[in-house]
Parts: C-alpha cells; structure tokens; sequence
C-alpha cells in the first residue's frame, strides 16, 4: 500500500517548524512571540491532525491519515497503528505545552529561535519514532531526539552548569547509541533483517535465539538510559537539574516517553510471542527487575533530595518504574495502563517542572525549604502544583491514580511472579507519599520568615515600602506577606514594580482575592500561569472521568497485540 | 431521587463553594452542613429498617437501600474485564455513621464561629472531610470506598498542619504518612481479595452469601488477607499497638480538626472491619479472632491506664478514645447481632462525646492558655457553663446511664458475655479505671479552690455554647431514647452476621441469606 504524502502532516508541520524558526533567525526575526507563536501554531495543527486521525476530536478537516492505512502493517520503515498515533498525540501534547509555556519567558536574546528551532527538531525525531517499523529508522529518529536535545540543554550558552549537564548528557547519550546499535547489529544477525515485525518470530537457526537475546539485552542498556532506568540513570538527575527548566520539562515530559515507547515496540512483540512459546523467562525477568530497581531507587533517592529540581528528576526515575511495569507485563492491559500513565506523566511532569521554571523566574531559590508560604503568595499555581504532586503520589481522583491502578491491576492479573511487581509498585506508591507531603507541607504550613525574606527577597529600592507603619490599609499581621509579594516581582523590573506599589489606587494589602489572583499571572506571565493550571485540570478531569482515555488505550493495546503474528 | 448522590453533591459541591466564598465561609458552611444533615435526616425518614431479599436488585437483595449504580470506568483484560462503578447505598449500619458525620460537621462549624484564620480554608476542608467520610460509609464498590478514603486524608493533614498547635508541621506529616501506609496496606488487601476470589467485579454486594463457600479464598490466603486489613483499619480505629499517630495528632490540631477526627474518622476504621474485613472474609476472621480480642483488650487496658497517667486534658480524651474504639473493637471480634449493635451504637455513641469532650478541652485552652490538668482547679466556681460541659462529657464518657454511652457499652458488655464468658471481667475492670481518670480528672478540674484562671477569665462565648448546646441535647436525647437511632442497626446487624458465617461457625453455611427472612 501506498501511503499518502498528507500522511505525514505531523511530521512536516515540525519540519517545517524546524526549518522555519531556523530562516527567522537567519532574518532577524528573535522576537519570542514571532518565533515561539509559530511553533505554538504548528504544534497545536499537528495535535489536531492527530487527534483527528485517532477521531478523539470531531473536528477531522485535518485528519490525514486513511482508516486502512492504520491495519495495513509496515510499508517499508514505516507503519501508522493507533498505538503510535495515541503516542504521537502525547509527545505532541508535551512539545506544544513546553512551546506554549516558554512563550512568558524573560523576552528575548539570540537564543529564542534556537531554543524553538531545536524543540521542534527533537519533536520531529519522537513523531518519526511512534512511526517506526525497523530497527535501525528507530534507532535513528531516536538519536534526532538525542542530538537535539544535548544541544537544547546548552542553548544558554552563558551558563556553566547547563554547558557541564549536555556535556555530561552528549557523553551518556553516545555511549548509549553505540550500544544500542550494536544490540541492533546482533538482531540483524540473529533475523537477517532489522523489521520490527521480525521480532516478533522464532529466529531461524539454533543458536539464533541466545544471539537474539544478547541483542536484546543490549537495546534495553541503550535504550535503558533513554528512559532513566536505575542502573543507566545517572546522567538524568544532573542534566534536569542543570538543563534550564523548561528544557528540563520537555526532556521529563517528552523525550523520556519516546524512551518508552522504543522500548515498548522493540520488547512487548519479543516478549509475548517468542519468550513465552520458549518458556524463556529472561526477557520478563530483566524487564520486571528494571522496573522493580527503577522505582525503588528513584523513590529511595528522592527521599533525601533537598532541591527541588532534584526531587522531582528522581521522582521522575521511579515514575519510569512504575511505566516499566506495563512492559514487564506485556499483556494488552499493562500496555493501555502504560499508556494512560504516559499521559499522566506527561501532564504531572512537565506542569512540575514549569512550576518550578515560574518560581525561579521569581526569584525563588531552587532549594524545597525556599518554597515555604508559597501556598499564601500564589494560591492557583501552587494549587496546581499540589494537585499534581497528588497525582505523582497516586492519590485518587488523579490520573496518576488511574494510571497505576491500571498498571498494578494488570501485573496482579498475569499469572505468575508478576504479582510481586504490583506489590512492589504500591509500597513505593506509599513511601513516595513521605517525600511529596513534606512538600506540600513546606508550601501551605510554613510561614516565610520574615528576616529570611529581608535577606533573600528584599532590595533596597522597595524595602521600605513593606514597612507596615507606610501603609495604613494593610493588617499589621498582613506586613510579612505583602513584602513577599512586591519582593517577588523585583527581579524583573524593579523601577516600575516599585512605582507601581506607590500608586495610591493600588495599595500593597493583598488581601483581595481578585487582586492576589492578578498580581500571580502577571509575574508568572499567562501563558506559563495557563500551562501550569491546564496540567492540574486535565490531570483531575481525567482522573474523575478517564472513560474516554481508557478507552483510547485499550483499543490503541489491543490493536497492537491483535497486529502481532 | 437519587438520595444519596445528592446528599455527596451537596457535601462536596458544598466544601468547595465554601472554600471560594471568602468572608462569607461560616454563613456557607452552615448553609452546607445543615443541608447535609436536613438530606440525611430525609433519607431517615425513607429507610426502612428491614431487609428485603426478594427486592428488585441485587444492592437490595444484598441488604442495601438506596441503591444506585453508574459504571466508573472498565477495566479491560483478557479475561473478560471488568467495571469500575460508582455503586452507593446504605443499610442500618451504615445509616447511624452518616448521621453521626452530619451532626458532628454541624457542631463543629458552629463551635468554631470566630474562627479567625483563613475561615474560607478551615471551614472548606472541614466540610471536604465530611465529604469524603459520607462517601466512604456509603460507597458499596471496593474502588470507591478506597477514592473516598484517601480523600478524606488530605484535608485533615492540612487541617492539622495549618491550624494546628506549636508541634503541628510534625504531627500532620505523621498522621498522613502513617495512615497513607496503613491504607495502601488496606488496598493491598482488598485488591488481593478481589483478584484473587475471582470477583470479575469490585462491588462486594455481589460477594455477601458466596463468601462461605468451599470454592472461596483458602484459610490461610483468608487469614492473611484479614491481617493485612485489620492492620489497614486498626490504625485508623486505632488499636494498641498501632495508636502512637493519635495523641500527636490530637494535640497539635486545631479543635475543630479532634472533633471531626475523634468524631468521625477513627469511625472508619471500625466501619471498614463491619463492612468489608469481617463479612468478605468469614474465615480469617474466624481464625483471627483470639488476636483481635487479645488487641481489644489491650487497648482497653492499655488506652484507660494511659489516660489516667496524662496531665493534658486533651491526651486525656485522645487516650480514652483508644479505651473505647478497644471497645468497639471487642464487638466487632464477636462478630454476633448484639456485638454488631453495640459496635455501631458505639462508635455513634463515641463520636458525640469525644466530640463534646474536645470542644471542652479546646475552650479551656482558649480561656486558660493552658490544658494542664494539675494547674486549673476550680472551673465550677468561675467558668459554670464550662464546667458543667466538661462534667456531662465525662459522665458520658464514663457510661452513666441515662446518657448516650451507657446502651452501647451496656450492650458491648452483654454480647461479650454471651461470647466470652469470665472473660469479660477483664475490660469490665478497665472501665473501673476509665471511671477512675475521669472523676478525678474532673475532682481536679472542677471542684475545689479556684486555681491558675486568670482574671480576665471570661466563660464559654455563644458559637462555643451551641456548638456544644447542639451535642448536649443529642448526647441526653439518645441516652434516654436509644430506640431513636437503634431500631435501624438489628436487621442489617443479623443479615451482615448470618451472611459471612464462615464453615467454622455454628454451623451455618453459605445459603443462610439467600433464604433470610424478617
């Protein structure tokens, strides 16, 4: 069958955006709206377009990829099926939220169109890589990915921690290619042929199987540090915590999903048919010990973090865990929950991540202990942040809940070990508790100390407008948090913060709501503010009705098995 | 009309709208919480206080009233799969719980009228806890009592964390960790028990009457699964020695935050081993039994003796609450009618002292400064309407006739006595020294020379009066008229018994409820 050329809209509006971006810098074009704008535009076509082809949205002028195409099994490199399709649409989703967040990033120097450039090239590598039906086109969609991203973490050139972290990343990340590829070398030896269909066979000849294995081993080390499975994870907590955050974001919410969904393409086929007609359990066994170390490390980590980007990459780590599970089990249902959970993550992650992105903007110290009162100074994006720590911990009426209900269940229901999985999942699930309530708690129940403020938060210029005795309309009680508020947005524009306070129409009590409200989506800027509190809802929306997603799932799972020989 | 959705829309909806309302929070949650009680007392007025098995669905013919399912969402497998649903109803042992919550959310809102800090905040999540406790006492799915039951977690620990005393950032991350683990461990257990007894279903009506087959879960697979499920819920109810998170809890929260927490939330506990550990599963209970009589009994013994050794009136009544939940432990372990009864007329019993009891105890600080038992004296003589607060709690809570306590505990007694014999003797000498720490408690409190009250000591102010007034009047009313609020718990109470009678006992097998009769 022949695939029609508007097939790839996806991938050619992210080529195009690419290629773009790249001409608008050529011309002098830096502005972040202009560039960041187009990339929003181009993103949010293309999730239609998918959407569309998954007929999610009844709106389908962009739907381009033909019903038959979806069971007509691989074309040369390349196969549409409603798994990629769903898992396009999530690392889309993750792009165009990292796209769309940056947009309120401090207005712009040379590295605008970079940044954006390079996002949508790394976003073209994961839609190539939901595409793929041989190994080596997704081996090497996968290193698009990687060979942006590395430089995306170093696109602040200035800063010393973000050039340490891509070296750092660029290092890990071709140690991890060169073995992935070797792994592919030996499934070619094996198969005779590097399509993915070919996995899913008994390999020809008698020592094919032990040939096939050995490769196989080799692709989940490679693809192991794509997905920051424990023990290939080292790089992963240093590139998020030194990357700049919103990269941190799309690395998290996006690139770490293509990971998995690599992995779940290369293993799940190999699994299912193969290992188990031959009653070899290694595969199950590897993946099932990778998941089970991955979330315990991670959550044992997390446990002792003090920063919070930090804590949230490790958190991140056993996050992966948990979605290593639906591989580990390899059956229709632990597929649809990684997938759902991958929705999750992305959702939980990357809002996360831009939380913290906002708070650093404001001048608030990376470490969780500087979050304190936060809770008081911006009520909505720290609810959010709340919610979706909830979510991370897997409280219900969450899609994090949903999502590892769904992944336990299925690990429960397979006959056999796999029952320790889910056991392991739900300890973790609450020990993780400890680490996320100590946030919460830092953020609603510990006042910031006053001479702490003074000494962090305070310039000279605004200082003595926070003296209580200036302003007759504030509480005196209210004095602590109104110097928060004006202190918090000095670092942007002093002069005219400053001015502002001054103006007797606007008196500095923050008491008002309304007012409070205000005040938080101008300095978190409204499109990171819009992020952030879209994450938080979809995550509860989702969670109270996942019917639709689950839905999706299933039938993108049960698709995948049903194409398997 | 769907009853009980309204009755969890309008508690939920209701938390939320209060929380958004602003300065006009303690108008709202008044407005809510009397809604909330004005539906539950309709839904009185509709129960009927039998069982009938030949009703016209399933959730009835499992004892249940009120019945309504909605499938959640589906759980997709290859072996057929099954649904998620939101199934609610109730029955007569759920019933008074829900009542008691209404109540309980009621007084407290009303008590804390001058509430000062954040109101919006304090009095939302007073309600959103609330919610979350109806919705676990009517909830009939294993999902949905596990959604409901962590919901209720969240607003608590900020309750705690954020109104609380001086120690309250450490006892509110303990009371979440600890309960956290506890019901992952409950969750654990019942996902186990839905796996692997085969339900092809979460909804537990389904399972009453199969539990007692041969084909069912084995003894030990039983026995351990009842283990993991008395820890999940001991914590909460709590039992020695799984009690440590309460007295921290209860000193560092707010008044209102002890009020709904010995109020209501330790009645989870106790209504998780009635409604799913001990019916579903017939012979771990069976075989566990001598272990939760031995842990009832010492938390009897365990929680009387530590109470008369505290000097904080607060500890006091945090103690005394594991003296009585041992109770209701005892009751439940016999797992008998009159046991059942008791336990439930108990917990009912309960919620309304500790609740009066705290209230006391959070208005001496208020007036005081201080709860310090040995440095108060005097109470009757400067502060009357305090005083004789603290002596009807007492006197409640040590059994006297004529107030609420006495029939459950004089029920909790008898049922004892018919199942254990001698035995009983054991907790009956607890409650001698239960009696003990609280009449010199209130020897110490009350009576003699006016001691440590500040001059400008002023009595209880009007929100506190009614708040208490409102529990006072019930605490007598019940006492006098017990009929009122137990002639809804005896049918169910039999049904749930006759019901899980495992192999082992008496002789009675599978089949008894599907030929019940009342």
């Amino acid at each position: 069958m022949i695939v029609p050329i508007s097939a790839y809209l996806p991938e050619a509006l992210a080529l195009a955006g690419a290629l773009l971006t790249f001409l608008m810098d050529a011309a002098g074009v830096r502005q972040r709206s202009v560039v960041g704008g187009f990339s929003v535009l181009f993103y949010s076509l293309a999730l239609l377009s998918v959407l569309g082809d998954l007929s999610v949205v009844p709106f389908t002028l962009f739907a381009t990829v033909p019903s038959s195409l979806l069971s007509a099994g691989a074309v040369g490199p390349i196969q549409f099926t409603p798994l990629g399709l769903l898992w396009q649409a999530i690392l889309l989703s993750a792009a165009l939220l990292v796209a769309f967040a940056s947009l309120s990033e401090a207005e712009g120097d040379r590295e605008v169109p970079i940044f954006y450039g390079l996002l949508a090239l790394a976003t073209l590598g994961m839609l190539l890589v939901t595409l793929s039906a041989d190994l080596i086109f997704l081996l090497l969609s996968v290193e698009i990915t990687g060979i942006s991203t590395y430089v995306l973490v170093a696109y602040a050139r200035k800063d010393p921690r973000a050039l340490e972290a891509s070296m750092k990343f660029y290092l890990i990340g071709a140690l991890s290619t060169a073995i992935s590829f070797f792994g592919a070398s030996l499934i070619y030896g094996a198969y005779g042929s590097t399509a993915l269909a070919r996995l899913a066979d008994i390999p020809p000849g008698g020592n094919g199987t032990q040939m096939a294995l050995v490769g196989l081993g080799l692709l989940m080390v490679g693809l192991g540090f794509k997905v920051t499975a424990v023990p290939f994870h080292m790089w992963a907590v240093d590139v998020y915590d030194g990357a700049p955050d919103h990269v941190s974001a799309f690395l998290a919410a996006g690139s770490k999903k293509m990971g998995i969904f690599a992995m779940i393409v290369v293993f799940v086929a190999a699994e299912d048919v193969v290992y188990t007609a031959s009653s070899a359990w290694a595969l199950y066994v590897a993946l099932g010990g990778l998941a089970l170390v991955t979330m315990t490390v991670g959550n044992i980590l997390a446990l002792q973090q003090r920063t919070m980007k930090r804590m949230l990459a490790y958190s991140s780590i056993s996050q992966a865990g948990y979605l290593l599970i639906g591989l580990a089990v390899a059956s229709p249902a632990g597929l649809a929950g990684a997938t759902i959970q991958a929705v999750a993550h992305v959702l939980m992650k990357g809002g996360a991540f831009l939380f913290v992105a906002a708070m650093a903007t404001l001048g608030i110290g990376s470490r969780i202990e500087d979050y304190r009162g936060l809770g008081h100074s911006h009520p909505v994006t720290t609810a959010s942040f709340a919610v979706l720590l909830l979510s991370l911990a897997g409280i219900p009426l969450t899609l994090g809940f949903v999502g590892k209900f769904y992944l336990f269940a299925s690990a429960v229901e397979k006959p056999g070990l796999f029952v320790v999985l889910a056991i392991a999942g739900l300890l973790n699930s609450a020990a993780s508790v400890f680490y996320y309530a100590r946030v919460l708690r830092i953020m609603y129940m510990v006042e910031p100390p006053a001479e702490a403020t003074s000494e962090r938060r305070w310039t000279p210029a605004v200082a003595h407008l926070a003296d209580p005795g200036n302003d007759p309309s504030a509480p005196p009680s209210s004095a602590p948090s109104a110097a928060v508020a004006v202190g918090e947005s000095t670092p942007r524009a002093p002069a005219k913060e400053a001015a502002r306070s001054l103006d007797p129409i606007t008196p500095l009590s923050r008491s008002n709501l309304g007012m409070r409200l205000r005040d938080e989506v101008r300095t978190i800027g409204i499109a990171r503010w819009t992020a952030i509190v879209l994450c938080a809802a979809l995550t509860i929306i989702l969670g109270i009705y996942p019917t639709p997603l689950i839905d999706l799932a299933n039938h993108a799972a049960n698709s995948f098995f049903s194409g398997l020989p | 009309m769907p009853w009980l959705s309204a009755l969890l829309a309008i508690s939920l909806v209701g938390a939320f709208v209060t929380f958004l309302t602003g300065r006009y929070a303690r108008w709202a949650a008044l407005g809510v919480s009397l809604a909330t009680l004005v539906t539950v007392l309709a839904i009185m007025m509709e129960f009927q206080p039998s069982v009938n098995v030949n009703g016209p669905g399933y959730c009835q013919q499992g004892g249940f009233q009120f019945c309504e399912l909605h499938t959640w969402f589906t759980y997709a497998a290859p072996g057929g799969g099954f649904s998620v649903d939101y199934l609610v109803g109730i029955d007569g042992i759920s019933l008074p719980l829900i009542l008691l919550s209404a109540i309980v959310t009621i007084a407290a809102v009303v008590y804390h009228w001058e509430e000062k800090k954040d109101p919006h905040g304090f009095f939302g999540l007073m309600l959103l806890t609330n919610a979350g406790c109806i919705g676990v006492f009517v909830s009939l799915d294993v999902l949905l009592f596990f959604v409901f039951w962590e919901i209720v977690l969240i607003p608590m620990f900020f309750l705690i964390g954020h109104w609380g005393g001086p120690r309250r950032h450490y006892a509110a991350l303990k009371f979440f960790v600890y309960t956290h683990v506890a019901s992952v461990t409950m969750f654990v257990a019942l996902l186990a028990m839905v796996f692997l007894g085969d339900w092809h279903s979460f909804d537990f009506v389904n399972t009453f009457g199969r539990q007692s087959q041969d084909a069912y879960l084995n003894p030990i697979v039983q026995a351990l699964l009842f283990g993991s499920l008395l820890f999940g819920f001991g914590v909460k109810l709590p039992m020695v020695p799984f009690h440590t998170w309460l007295p921290d809890a209860h000193v560092e929260a707010p008044t209102g935050g002890s009020v709904l927490l010995a109020g209501i939330l330790l009645k989870l506990g106790g209504y998780g081993l009635l409604r799913l550990a001990s019916p579903l599963l017939p012979t771990g209970r069976e075989l566990l039994t001598p272990v939760m009589l031995f842990l009832a009994f010492a938390s009897i013994v365990w929680g009387a003796y530590l109470s008369l050794a505290q000097r904080d009136l607060k500890r006091v009544v945090a103690y005394s609450s594991i003296n009585h939940m041992g109770i209701v432990l005892l009751a439940i372990a016999l797992w008998t009618q009159l046991g059942v009864m008791a336990a439930v007329l108990l917990m009912f019993a309960h919620g309304l002292v500790s609740a009066l009891l705290f209230m006391v105890s959070g208005s001496m600080h208020h007036t005081f400064g201080t709860r310090d038992i040995p440095s108060v004296g005097g109470l009757t003589a400067r502060t009357p309407v305090l005083s004789t607060m603290l002596m009807i709690g007492s006197l409640a809570s040590l059994g006297l006739p004529a107030l609420v306590s006495f029939p459950a505990e004089f029920s909790a007694f008898l049922a004892a006595w018919n199942g254990l014999g001698y035995w009983v003797l054991l907790p009956l000498m607890a409650l001698v020294v239960t009696a003990a720490f609280y009449l010199w408690m209130l020897q110490r409190l009350a009576f003699g020379p006016p001691k440590g009250i500040p001059e400008k000591a002023h009595d209880l102010s009007f929100p506190e009066v009614m708040g208490m007034s409102l529990l006072v009047g019930l605490i007598v009313l019940y006492g006098i008229l017990p009929f009122l609020i137990e002639q809804v718990i005896p049918v169910s109470a039999l049904f749930s018994v006759a019901c899980s009678a495992g192999p082992l006992h008496n002789g009675l097998i599978g089949g008894a409820c599907t030929s019940f009769q009342w």
